[in-house]
């Protein structure tokens, strides 16, 4: 059980980040997939280190784009560059992508079967929740600051009673929000101490 | 039924679709979405608002009970549910033909991808000069806050889209609070939730 920690594996080529990307797609079939690429990418594979792929999910939690899509390439890129990236990406999104588009057809093929439009209103009813939990998830960590939760109601209000769109209300809100938080020399927490 | 045939009516003159039907509207959609990729703060989900407008208010592609059903099956399929992005492609080209509904459906996703792959691309190489760069600190903790209020915003709108009847919207906050606070698979509850609108509890 207890192995000792074997040296990280010679970095993959092009092909093996595309099956290896694909492997983590196939095995998370059902959820999960950022456990399943730890498993495949550290464990198995021993491609990187621990450390550097918590990195890679800092990095790709950061920047803007689908957290799972910017690990696959934080991957790819970590190894072989943009070529390494798109085919990180492509290993990622070839079975999921083809299987929606299969759902997709056969959907818009069929949605006005009744039967059907029965059992979508019922889903429908069930995604909408899980959409609805998605600000509760991460509202823990900024319960202790009242300007992130006064940052984060304007901008509710502006978008839901409003109907203010995304594009400009980033362009306005997020420099705004930037500034206030500006890391300075004396407080280095924001201003109402660190989430969490 | 004249009323409802009335509103049917209205709907459709005050909505017309833009038809795909040339390169140069594909071109139209793919640049629509090249230009929100940036946009995709806190993994992607922030972006459904907007594309409930683009899809529904703008351009007309989905009727909104088709936008909802787009959104719960991106959420049941496996893989990233930001795939929705070729699936509201895949509606804007259906009305010229699958062949088409899948070349609208490719360029979409690609397009959504492209600018958010090729900036991670450049922060994964410089990324030991951002690590401590304040704007990085800036960036993560002011754009955080404005995440959250779009995220609560884009529930609200997922949730107005469905538009199901009372048990229905009984059963999505229900939902929610099992989100929050059991790890059981969303699958579950899409599968129970399915089998109470095939019976009629749920409908719309």
């Amino acid at each position: 059980m207890t192995e000792p920690p074997a040296p990280t594996a010679a970095p993959p080529g092009l092909g093996q980040l595309f099956m290896g990307m694909l492997m983590v797609a196939l095995s998370a079939f059902g959820g999960g997939l950022s456990a399943w690429s730890q498993r495949i990418i550290v464990e198995q594979r021993r491609w990187m280190s621990n450390e550097e792929f918590l990195t890679g999910l800092t990095v790709a939690r950061l920047f803007p784009g689908p957290n799972q899509i910017n690990m696959a390439v934080y991957v790819g890129t970590f190894f072989r560059g943009l070529p390494g990236a798109l085919a990180a990406l492509a290993g990622m999104l070839l079975v999921p992508f083809t299987l929606l588009m299969a759902i997709g057809l056969l959907y818009f093929q069929f949605h006005s079967l009744p039967a059907l439009d029965r059992v979508l209103a019922g889903v429908v009813a069930a995604a909408a929740g899980m959409a609805l939990s998605m600000g509760f998830k991460i509202l823990d960590e900024y319960w202790k600051d009242p300007m992130a939760l006064l940052l984060a109601a304007v901008t509710f209000v502006l978008m839901t009673f409003f109907h203010v769109r995304l594009v400009p209300l980033v362009l306005v809100a997020g420099p705004l929000a930037m500034a206030w938080y500006w890391p300075r020399r004396s407080q280095p927490g924001p201003p109402a101490g660190e989430p969490r | 039924m004249p009323p409802l045939l009335l509103a049917a009516a209205a709907e459709a003159a005050s909505c017309a679709p833009m038809r795909l039907n040339d390169l140069g509207h594909l071109l139209q959609v793919m640049g629509t979405f090249l230009g929100l990729s940036l946009f995709s703060l806190g993994g992607g989900n922030t972006l459904l608002a907007e594309y409930h407008h683009l899809s529904v208010v703008q351009y007309c592609w989905l009727r909104p009970a088709q936008f909802a059903d787009i959104y719960a099956l991106a959420e049941a399929a496996p893989g990233p549910s930001s795939m929705i992005v070729g699936l509201l492609g895949m509606g804007a080209g259906w009305p010229e033909g699958p062949g088409w509904a899948l070349l609208s459906a490719y360029g979409a996703e690609i397009a959504i991808l492209l600018p958010s792959t090729l900036l991670m691309v450049v922060a994964c190489l410089s990324w030991n000069r951002l690590r401590e760069s304040p704007w990085r600190v800036a960036f993560e903790r002011g754009l955080g806050p404005i995440t959250l209020g779009i995220l609560f915003a884009v529930g609200v709108k997922i949730l107005q889209t469905a538009d199901t009847n009372a048990p229905g919207v009984v059963v999505s906050l229900l939902v929610c609070v099992l989100m929050l606070r059991t790890r059981i698979s969303p699958l579950w509850f899409m599968a129970v939730a399915g089998g109470l609108g095939a019976f009629g509890l749920i409908n719309r």
